[in-house]
This record gives structure tokens, C-alpha cells and sequence, in this order.
């Protein structure tokens, strides 16, 4: 069977409302700022990793443009060898050569590769070993063609093996004729100088920056022992591809911002290589720390849209319980809560109205109690016509007979009885009081019906102040009498006894040895409306049992057993309260 | 309003938590390089790898050596040092094959990962082991002296090496031995050990000479055990000489072909590996077993852009 679905809390629902809308504006702006961010990390990694690789190659391009500015001063003085002694010359380049520790020698060579000034006195390799070699061949092709070759073991000296760069220039010089003659100019510097100028450059932790010349061969490389030992591999493909320019490619697993510039003077190219995930490793921080901030944005979100929905809703549950407390019917406590304005205006009608509800209820009370005592006093007057009949009648009776102290008795007797039924208008009176109005009421009873009958009022110690609704024996007695005793061909007994009964009852005893009553006419004599009572028969008994059950509630009242012409016992329970005074009448 | 505050805790709990952990995986291991000697043109090579490789894990190193090769006492020295500094990882080139097995097992036991750099031992198996294919390099080396023979012609070769009880010498002299048995008119008249020693070298192969002229092919399978021999052979052309090393000296011998040949292995390469090998080992990978490159450099070839590198490493 499927379940109804339980309908959310107010607080529930204002909480989800509250702490999505939030979350969604704090995720969006998160995402536009990370977005931004990163972008604009990526951005200035780019500009700083191309400032970088510019600035490299404009320290290169100064070295270079020093290299040339000597290889001018050097041709400079080629040109002045019929001028110049050739020791005054070499001592002059030598002078230059010294000065720098970049610079390893620096040769000039006819095209024959014969040797006709040098920096350096070591011996020098054959002449057919220094024609063969690279920077020799390759800047042969016309004066002032140049050459810049990569690091190598420079091969001019025996037992010396320095690693160079080597600058060749074919040049004009003027030979021992006078003549200008082709040569080619030689500069050899360390490779370290270019290497110091490239290792300058940071890109990253391990981004370098590395040349290769016009045919994508490496010039200088920072690991190149290591590309030589097969321990790192260069893409040089891409960079082909690319030939100038900024890219970013994945090699090896990782991507690599690669910038790509020309040399100034040499046919080379440098090439920047930056790792991404090291440019980016202030974004990684920042999303980190984003991350971090995010969470304790949205826990902060969800516990103030609780605080708020609680501190909204709190009122409304705080009125809910107030209802189901009048629900329940406690109108004690104020119906009133704070909270806001709509509900504080919501808690003051519900107010209104209960107030309004325990008005209409306590006048509900008090008409119930009036109709109740209405009752009572329309019970109590049943009586007096009964009573007041009978004894008139047996007075007239007894005037009637010239029985003058009878009638004395009688209305004496009566007149103490009426005392005690006005009783200065109190409904509660002692048991004395009320055994006494018995008495009295017996007497002229006894007075009627000539000695019929004989009665006996037998009252335990310590009852007599005990209060009871007055009026609740007479009736009993009167029964008996008109419904009982009367009937008998014998002297009729009716005997009163008044005893406690624990917990905390009193008892009436009203024993007679009259006719009794079957068992239909004994179920049927305390309920109302019985079809069986006629001649107003059980009339008085049942107001007795109806006015005890109103006053003093339903576990008391009277209890009846009869006999067949055994008799009756009829049984007043009322409850045992604390003793009152008499009222005292004046006789 | 307890649990609100511990709620918003949570968050920068989290930011310590995660500082404290970046800093803690920043903390470089600590490695030691124990190399049989201090000097040398190949261990100096092989200190150089292993320098660029620390820029390359941001390992720290402490290097190691005796001053003597021969010291294998001083290497235990040094392992037993190691051990009581708690470095991460030992790089080791063992001077004895056997001698080392109980401070390597005792440096294993101690949870420190050991690689073995150029030679190993015995029994102690390592975490790891990079060399080069001394069998191969014995191999090609043979093959290159027969090839300065005509077929007939009788070899007499005297082997002069530098360790006598190191697993690299002990594979390539054996090498050496098989290529000379399966070759007719080659023998091998003497094997001898330097122990690193100039002078002894010398003196080994003047012996050796003057004991029997009929030598006519030396090798001399160290740097140094190279310059004693070279020293010796001076005044005798007739003899072929091949040296392992890429000295200085060496290189002058070769051009001025009183070696003819010489046989680098890539210690640098060693030496960058090694350290490689002992980060990734620390890191729980599985280091790439592969085989350090040699080459075999004559005076024809030593210019050549291939052998340039390998044989100038050192003056780079």
C-alpha cells in the first residue's frame, strides 16, 4: 500500500529554499572567478614565460653583437698588417682576448687554412684537420658571410679540448704584398657563456630555454648529457612545425607552453619550454584555497538558512503548540508568541479567539451551574407540596377529632420541621439537622397514621456536624411510609441509622419492615420515566438520588435491596467532609 | 551554537590539514652516493649525473668515497654511516663482491633502499642494479684489437684491470677470456691487478713486457691502470693498446696513437639513473631496467659528434 507522502516542515522548506538559492549564486560566482583566474594566470604565465625567453635572446643578441663588434675590430686590423707588425697586432687582439674569459682564441687563416694571426701560441693541428671542419667550410661563400656553430671540442690545438662555440667569418685582410686578400676570422667561445646566459632563465622549477639553428639541429641545450645519454628527449618536430611563436602541446605527459623567438645575428632560434602544471601551480593554491572557501561558504549558508527558517518558523510552531494545548483544553497559558509581524498578528487573533472561547465557556459553566441549582430547588420544591399536604390533612383530621394536643404536637412538630427546611436559605446543613427535620417529620407521620408504625434514629458519634445536602431522608422515610408501612396489618418498624463508612463516606440507613418491592420494581425505582411508577410512586426516592448524584457526583446516591413483604433498605451514600455549624434558629 | 561553531571549524581544519600535508610531501629525500673512490675521471662523471638528476627529483645527496678503490673497508664504513644517519636510499658502487653483503642486508633490513651503480655482489641482491653490458663491452672490445691482426697472426695480450673481486671487472675480463678462446693464435698470457694504482700498473705491465715480448696487445680496463700502462709503453709502438677511461691523458694517448682505442662507458648516465632509479624506488615505482651506453672511441672517430659527447663529458 503506498504511503502518503508526509508533507515538509516550514523550516525544512525555507531552509532547502534559502540554502539552494545561496549555494547557486556562490557556485556561479565561484565558477565565473575561477574561470577568470585562471585565465588570467594562464595569461601571465604566457607574457612573463615570452618576457623571459625575449630577454635571453636580447642578452644573446648583445654577446653576439659583441662577438661581432670585436670580429670588426679584429678585420679592422687585418687590414693593417702593411702597416702593423703582425706581433703589435696579435698583441692588440690578445690584449681583447685576455680581458674575457668567454673568449678562448682567436685566429685569423688565409683560405688555405695556413695561420696568420693567433691569440694562442699552442701548437696547432694540421692544416688539412682545421680545413675539414664546419665552421670553416660553412662560412667560406663571400666576405662578411658569417657563421655561429653550435658547442663543440674545438680542434685547432693539439692536447687542448675546450668546449667552444666557434664564430668564423670570411673576411678581407692585406697580405705581405700589400694586397687585400680573403681570409676567414676564427673566435672561439667558451660554450659556457651561452649556457650561463640560457641557465639565467627560469621558467618554472624545470622549464628551460635551449637554441637550435636554421636546420632544427640543437645549438645549446641545458641537458644536453642528458639528450646525449638518451635520458631526455627535445620535441624538436613541433618546434619545426612552428617556427615562431607561442603553442602549447603535450610531450612525454606533460603539457608545455613552448615559445619560440629568432636570434639576432645567428641563423638560431630560442626556444622557451614552460611546464604548464608548474604555471599553473598558483591556480592549484588558489582552487585549493577556493575549495576551502567554498565549503565553509556553503556550510555557513545551509546553518544560516536553518538559523533563519528556525527563527521564522519557531513562532509558528510555538503557536502550533498552543493550539493543541487549547486543543487539549488548557486555556491557562497565553496564546501570545513574538516572532514576526504576520504571525505575531496571527498569535493575537488566536488569543482573541480563545479568550473569546473560555468566556463563552465559563458562562457556559456558570449557566450550567445556575440550571443545576434550578434543578436542585425545583427537587427540593417537590417536596414541600407532598409533605404539606399530608400534614395539613392529618391536622385537620386531628382538629377534626378534638384532639387539641395533637394537633399542638403536630403543628409544633411541623413547625420545627419548616425551620429546618428554610434553614436561613442554605442547601447544606448538619445530619443532626437533618435527623431532627426526620424526626419531626416522623412524629407528625406516626401522629397520622395513630401508632401504625414506630421508628428509631440511631446516629453514630461524631456525625452529627457532618454537612449533607438537606432534605434527602425526609423523602426516603416518606416512601417508606406511603409505599411500605402503610400497607401492614402489623406494627410497622422503620428504623434510621447514620454511620462513616471508610473511605471517606457516609451512610443513611433507612430500614423498614414494610411490603417491599418486587425485583423489576426495584431495578426500575431509581430510573427516570418508568412505565411501572404510578401514583407518583418512587417519585421522591429518585429526586433524592438525582439531586445527591448532581451535588456530589455520580459515586453517590442511594443503593436500594427489598424483599417481598420482608421490607425495604434503602442506603444514602453522601461523602464525608469536614463538620459544619449548625444553624442556629431561634425556637 | 557548539556544534554551529565546530560545523564552521570543519573548513579551516581542512586548510591546516592540507598545509601541514604539502609541506610534509615538499620534504626531499635524503640519498647517499658511495662511489669506490674520490678522484677518477668515470666517478667524477658519475657524481655529475647524479647532481643534474637531484635537480631533476629534488633528492638531497651526500656523496661518499674512499680515497683508495681498493678500500672496501672504507665503504663499510660508509654504508654503516648511512644507516645511522637514516638516509632514504644508499647508492652504492661496491669495491668487493662479497665483503659489502652484510652492511647492504643490514641497510636493506633497516628499510633503506639500496642501488647498486656500475657493480654488485654476490649474493646481497640490491633493490636495484644499473650497470652496462661488460659482457658486450668485452665482446666488442675483443673484437676490435683482433681487427688491428691480420688472421695468422699471433696474439699475446696482457689484461691489466683495476679490481680483481668486483662483478663489472669480473664480467668483462671474462668476456675478454671467451672472445680470445674462440679465436685461433689469440691467447691471453696474464691477467693482472692494478688496484687503481698508477705505479702499480706501470710496473705490472713493465714485468709483464720483459717477462714476455711476445705481448702484443694490452688492455688496461681502468683510467689509471691506463696511465701506468701508457707510461710503460712508450718506447714500443709495436704493442696495440686498448684503455678504458676518457681522461685527459687518455684522450692526448689516443691522438697520439699510443692508444688505440678507448672504451668509455657512460658513467654519467650511471650516475643520473641511479639516483633516478632510488627516488622512484622510494616513490614504491618500479624503476625501467636498461643498460648504461659505452662507446668505443678510436682516434678516427673521437671528433664525431656522437663520440664528442660522450668522450669530452667531462669538459663540458
Amino acid at each position: 500500500m503506498k504511503r502518503k507522502k508526509q508533507p515538509y516542515s516550514i523550516m525544512t522548506l525555507l531552509t532547502f529554499a534559502i540554502a539552494v538559492v545561496s549555494i547557486s549564486f556562490t557556485l556561479l560566482i565561484s565558477a565565473i572567478l575561477y574561470s577568470q583566474f585562471s585565465s588570467r594566470i594562464k595569461e601571465n604565465a604566457t607574457v612573463s614565460t615570452r618576457e623571459i625567453v625575449r630577454q635571453v635572446n636580447a642578452n644573446l643578441s648583445y654577446y653576439t653583437n659583441d662577438i661581432l663588434t670585436i670580429a670588426t675590430y679584429a678585420r679592422d686590423l687585418a687590414k693593417q698588417t702593411n702597416i702593423l707588425p703582425r706581433e703589435e697586432i696579435e698583441n692588440r687582439l690578445r690584449s681583447i682576448v685576455d680581458s674575457r674569459q668567454d673568449i678562448v682564441c682567436l685566429v685569423l687563416f688565409d683560405l688555405g687554412g695556413e695561420t696568420l694571426l693567433s691569440t694562442s701560441d699552442a701548437p696547432r693541428r694540421p692544416t688539412e684537420e682545421i680545413l675539414g671542419q664546419t665552421w670553416f667550410t660553412r662560412a667560406i661563400g663571400g666576405e662578411g658571410n658569417f657563421y655561429f656553430t653550435g658547442p663543440h671540442v674545438q680542434q685547432l690545438f693539439t692536447s687542448s679540448y675546450p668546449w667552444v662555440i666557434t664564430y668564423s667569418q670570411q673576411i678581407s685582410y692585406t697580405n705581405k704584398q700589400g694586397e687585400l686578400s680573403q681570409g676567414l676570422l676564427l673566435i672561439d667561445m667558451n660554450s659556457w657563456a651561452v649556457s650561463e646566459l640560457c641557465q639565467s632563465a627560469k621558467l618554472g622549477s624545470s622549464g628551460y630555454v635551449y637554441f637550435i639553428d636554421n636546420n632544427g639541429k640543437i645549438v645549446y641545450h641545458p641537458y644536453q648529457q642528458l639528450i646525449n645519454s638518451n635520458l631526455f628527449n627535445e620535441d624538436i618536430e613541433s618546434v619545426q612545425e612552428h617556427i615562431f611563436g607561442t603553442f602549447t602541446n603535450t610531450f612525454e605527459g606533460r603539457e608545455r607552453l613552448v615559445i619560440i623567438d629568432t636570434v639576432n645575428n645567428a641563423r638560431w632560434r630560442i626556444v622557451g619550454v614552460a611546464y604548464m602544471d608548474e604555471l599553473m601551480a598558483g591556480l592549484d593554491q588558489y582552487t585549493t584555497v577556493m575549495l576551502i572557501i567554498l565549503a565553509f561558504c556553503i556550510i555557513t549558508t545551509i546553518l544560516i538558512a536553518r538559523t533563519v527558517s528556525a527563527y521564522i518558523s519557531r513562532p509558528i510552531k510555538e503557536l502550533e503548540r498552543l493550539m493543541n494545548s487549547v486543543e487539549r483544553g488548557d486555556f491557562s497559558s497565553p496564546p501570545t508568541v513574538g516572532g514576526n509581524q504576520e504571525v505575531a498578528a496571527l498569535s493575537q487573533t488566536f488569543a482573541a479567539m480563545v479568550q473569546r472561547i473560555r468566556q463563552l465557556m465559563d458562562d457556559i459553566v456558570k449557566s450550567q451551574e445556575m440550571k443545576r441549582k434550578f434543578e436542585l430547588d425545583a427537587l427540593q420544591a417537590k417536596i414541600n407540596p407532598h409533605f404539606l399536604y399530608n400534614t395539613l390533612d392529618s391536622v385537620v383530621w386531628m382538629a377534626e377529632q378534638n384532639d387539641t394536643s395533637g394537633v399542638i404536637t403536630m403543628v409544633t412538630a411541623l413547625a420545627r420541621l419548616f425551620r429546618i427546611s428554610i434553614s436561613k436559605g442554605r442547601d447544606i446543613i448538619t445530619l443532626g439537622e437533618e435527623l431532627e427535620h426526620v424526626r419531626n417529620y416522623l412524629i407528625i407521620q406516626q401522629i397520622r397514621y395513630r401508632d401504625k408504625f414506630q421508628f428509631s434514629i440511631d446516629m453514630e458519634p461524631g456525625v452529627e456536624n457532618l454537612p449533607t445536602i438537606k432534605l434527602i431522608v425526609q423523602p426516603i422515610v416518606e416512601n417508606a411510609i406511603y409505599h411500605g408501612i402503610k400497607y401492614l396489618q402489623e406494627m410497622g418498624h422503620l428504623d434510621i441509622k447514620v454511620f462513616k463508612k471508610k473511605p471517606g463516606a457516609v451512610i443513611i440507613e433507612i430500614r423498614d419492615n414494610g411490603v417491599g418491592m418486587d425485583e423489576q420494581r426495584l431495578n426500575t425505582i431509581l430510573t427516570m420515566s418508568s412505565p411501572s411508577q404510578k401514583n407518583g410512586e418512587g417519585i421522591g426516592v429518585r429526586n433524592v438520588h438525582q439531586r445527591i448524584q448532581l451535588y456530589y457526583g455520580s459515586d453517590y446516591g442511594l443503593e436500594i435491596s427489598s424483599e417481598l413483604d420482608m421490607g425495604t433498605l434503602v442506603r444514602l451514600v453522601i461523602p464525608e467532609q469536614d463538620p459544619i455549624q449548625p444553624i442556629k434558629v431561634a425556637h | 551554537m557548539k556544534r554551529t561553531i565546530l560545523l564552521l571549524l570543519i573548513p579551516l581544519l581542512l586548510l591546516s590539514g592540507c598545509s601541514r600535508n604539502q609541506q610534509d610531501t615538499n620534504t626531499p629525500y635524503r640519498i647517499a652516493v658511495i662511489t669506490m673512490m674520490q678522484g677518477g675521471e668515470f666517478w667524477g662523471a658519475l657524481k655529475n649525473g647524479a647532481r643534474s638528476a637531484r635537480l631533476a627529483t629534488g633528492a638531497v645527496l651526500e656523496f661518499f668515497a674512499p680515497v683508495n678503490e681498493s678500500d672496501y673497508s672504507g665503504q663499510i664504513a660508509f654504508v654503516e654511516e648511512a644507516i645511522a644517519q637514516e638516509f632514504d636510499a644508499i647508492i652504492l658502487s661496491p669495491s668487493h663482491h662479497t665483503q659489502l653483503e652484510h652492511v647492504v642486508g643490514k641497510a636493506r633490513s633497516a628499510g633503506i633502499k639500496v642501488v647498486f651503480a656500475d657493480t654488485g655482489l654476490l649474493q646481497e641482491e640490491p633493490d636495484f642494479l644499473i650497470t652496462a653490458d661488460y659482457q658486450m663491452i668485452g665482446k666488442h672490445v675483443a673484437e676490435h684489437a683482433f681487427s688491428h691482426f691480420s688472421e695468422d697472426e699471433p696474439i699475446n695480450a696482457l689484461i691489466i684491470g683495476s679490481l680483481p673481486n668486483t662483478t663489472s671487472m669480473t664480467a668483462l675480463i671474462g668476456s675478454l677470456e671467451t672472445a680470445f678462446h674462440q679465436r685461433e693464435n689469440a691467447r691471453i698470457n696474464s691477467v693482472a691487478y692494478s688496484f687503481s694504482s698508477e705505479v702499480l700498473a706501470h710496473d705490472t705491465a713493465v714485468r709483464a713486457i720483459k717477462a714476455d715480448p711476445s705481448i702484443n696487445l694490452i688492455f688496461a680496463l681502468e683510467e689509471y691502470t691506463a696511465h701506468g700502462v701508457a707510461a710503460a709503453l712508450s718506447p714500443d709502438p709495436k704493442i696495440h693498446f686498448i684503455a678504458f677511461g676518457n681522461t685527459q691523458h687518455e684522450i692526448q694517448l689516443l691522438e697520439a696513437e699510443v692508444i688505440d682505442a678507448l672504451v668509455v662507458v657512460n658513467s654519467f648516465n650511471l650516475g643520473y639513473r641511479s639516483v633516478l632509479a632510488a627516488v622512484e624506488l622510494l616513490e614504491g615505482k618500479r624503476p625501467v631496467q636498461k643498460l648504461v651506453d659505452f662507446a668505443l672511441v678510436t682516434k678516427e672517430s673521437m671528433f664525431s659528434e656522437e663520440h664528442q659527447h660522450i668522450l669530452f663529458q667531462t669538459f663540458q
